[in-house]
């Protein structure tokens, strides 16, 4: 793009736009930039080739090479982890660059995860899957701040994820509380990133992964009362919308922004599925519930509430957009469906309806298509999920289908005009203001 | 200032350096103790096959003892279990009793997880926590096809595993089938063919 812009140059001094001064000026500001950023690419090459080098390697290892004696194997465990100190120590001591630096760090990882594994072998020590990836990660983890490593910083998250799953899911009786440490042990770097370079996209990268990596391993905290899974997913997403909402996150891109897109899109999935009676009487059914599960859906309430009212504080809150307050709503009402499993069915598929709605309205305020249409999108669903469990008969289904198609035909349209008004009207006002200034110079 | 602070990354990467060296280090110190210190049991055995995404291949040995018919009828899944065993008079290690907590005993032990308890034969199950064998990937199953031949065989207690076994750690050293280690028996029966 800038490359484009330099192109141009030659052209705009010629028609006296700017001078031949200001353009030499630009040409220079350009050219100091691009030699200040570093190679991201080389970097990204760098990081890739290590993870190749040390998957192979752990690979190589895992053959299991039984024609060499023990010492051998030994020597075998321990080179590649020395070889990657050296490399990661060299890095540091003579300030290399940030390449030499993503890339030794990498490598070092899989490496000390190849020579717990070569030990392992040679002593077949059954080791607990689970274990082994704890120590792994533990014993990588100072590298990340060492180095300031974002290749290392995303291999923690995505294996300590691993990690979790293999310990929740797995075995379903114990809650992997030691992911929690190791998501702690992560957050000072992430919130670095985040005074440091907001709109950078290794902070969109993060802003995306830890998000994504919480909602697949809640699941796993959740051991005895099963029934309490659905009721901190709620609360979870919550937390995520309220999360995107805040400033630092809520100036970014849609696309930047994961805990919003998520959280949004989370909590409106969950309705969907709690639109069904079923989900409501499998409530009512339990009777009672305690314990560590319990204490985390609170700690997680007041973590999202205590979101909500600095939001309010800070008077970031949109008064009128329910996605707000859906946790809370969904969280008394899981209260009454201990009692009652009609009321919280109809008032959630009212609730759909209101977000529906509240997309649509936020959408053509913000003349945003994709939120428009999400609105419109969420009341398809609700509809498409009533024809499940309803008795109306096919004349209404299908009037009702096509009403809804026409409402995005209609909707969109509508906008499209807007917008297009707007643009032209921009336009003109342009052709308004240049023309005045001709005039200008002509007197 | 800058100096100082690049001494100071340095000096806490030696130290995750010394850290990350000391695990494996560790781990062979403690497993080299056992076989050098501990007692010796052949446990009998079967193999079948899987393999591990980092450690490779191996065979995982499902032992002889594996329940122990008891009168304490609580048993929780997961809940730790010390087994006791001593050798036998043809040399095959023996069980001899099971318990929730150590017992004070001259007797060998090893540490495990509770698999299950039946109620009607009142035997509560457990795997021997030395259930893996890694193998070159080449060989692991040939050994598993191995074992299964030499079982079908009429000679009693022909595939066992080599244990050493110290204060309730325990290391698997090696495999065999009829008195031959199992690399070598696969190598000569690929000879063989």
């Amino acid at each position: 793009m800038n490359s484009k812009l330099i192109k141009e140059l030659p052209e705009l001094v010629e028609n006296d736009i700017i001078s031949q001064d200001i353009a030499s000026k630009i040409e220079r500001y350009y050219q100091s930039k691009t030699n200040n950023t570093p190679n991201r690419l080389f970097t990204v090459f760098g990081v890739l080739g290590s993870i190749l080098v040390g998957l192979g390697i752990m690979l190589i290892l895992a053959h299991n090479w039984d024609d060499f004696s023990k010492s051998i194997k030994t020597i075998f465990a321990f080179a590649p982890l020395v070889i990657g100190q050296l490399l990661v120590g060299f890095s540091i001591l003579n300030k290399k660059s940030k390449t030499w630096k993503e890339a030794s760090g990498v490598f070092l990882f899989f490496t000390v995860g190849a020579s717990i594994a070569m030990v392992s072998q040679i002593y077949n020590i059954p080791g607990d899957f689970t274990n082994y990836m704890l120590v792994w990660i533990l014993l990588c983890a100072p590298l990340i701040y060492l180095l300031k490593s974002h290749a290392l910083a995303i291999l923690h998250l995505v294996y300590a994820t691993i990690y979790a799953c293999n310990y929740g899911y797995a075995d379903g009786t114990k809650a992997p509380w030691l992911f929690l440490v190791l998501i702690l042990l992560l957050i000072p770097y992430y919130v670095s990133l985040l005074q440091s370079k907001p709109k950078a996209n290794i902070t969109s990268v993060f802003n995306w992964l830890l998000p994504i990596s919480l909602i697949i391993t809640l699941g796993a905290f959740i051991t005895k009362f099963d029934e309490l899974i659905f009721l901190s997913y709620i609360i979870l997403f919550g937390l995520f919308y309220n999360l995107g909402k805040l400033p630092v996150f809520n100036n970014l891109k849609l696309r930047q922004n994961g805990y919003l897109v998520l959280g949004s899109f989370g909590t409106v999935v969950l309705l969907l599925i709690s639109s069904f009676r079923i989900v409501w009487e499998e409530v009512l059914t339990i009777s009672s519930f305690s314990g560590n599960e319990t204490t985390l859906v609170t700690v997680l309430f007041v973590i999202s509430l205590g979101v909500l009212v600095y939001l309010f504080l800070k008077k970031e809150v949109n008064k009128l957009n329910m996605f707000h307050y859906i946790f809370i709503i969904m969280t008394i009402l899981f209260f009454v469906g201990l009692k009652n499993d009609v009321s919280p069915t109809i008032i959630t598929n009212i609730l759909l309806l209101i977000l529906g709605i509240n997309a649509i309205k936020i959408g053509a305020d913000k003349m945003h298509f994709g939120v428009l249409n999400y609105g419109l999108v969420i009341i398809t669903g609700l509809i498409f999920c009533r024809f499940f469990d309803t008795d109306m008969s096919f004349v209404i289904r299908g009037l009702l289908f096509v009403f809804v198609g026409i409402g995005f035909f209609a909707t969109n349209y509508i906008m499209f005009r807007k917008q297009k008004n707007k643009n032209t009207s921009i336009k003109s006002l342009d052709a308004i203001e240049i023309k005045e200034e001709d005039i200008k110079t002509l007197k | 200032m800058k100096n100082m602070k690049l001494q100071y990354v340095f000096v806490l990467f030696i130290l995750v350096v010394i850290a990350q060296l000391l695990v494996p280090a560790q781990m062979i110190f403690g497993q080299e103790t056992v076989l050098n210190k501990g007692t010796a049991y052949k446990f009998k055995t079967q193999p079948v096959d899987p393999s591990d995404p980092y450690r490779g291949k191996y065979v995982t040995l499902s032992y002889d003892i594996r329940s122990f018919i008891t009168s304490d009828t609580i048993w929780e899944r997961k809940q730790d279990i010390y087994v006791y065993f001593e050798n036998d008079s043809l040399g095959f290690a023996k069980l001899t009793e099971v318990s929730k907590i150590p017992l004070v005993t001259a007797k060998d032990f090893v540490k495990t997880k509770v698999d299950w308890f039946n109620k009607y034969d009142k035997s509560v199950k457990f795997n021997l926590p030395f259930d893996r064998f890694y193998m070159e990937e080449s060989k692991a199953k040939p050994a598993e096809d191995a074992f299964r031949i030499a079982q079908r065989d009429n000679l009693p207690n022909n595939t066992y595993a080599l244990v050493y076994v110290k204060e309730g750690e325990a290391v698997l050293k090696d495999l065999f089938i009829n008195e031959v280690s199992i690399k070598d028996y696969v190598t000569i029966n690929k000879n063989e063919e």
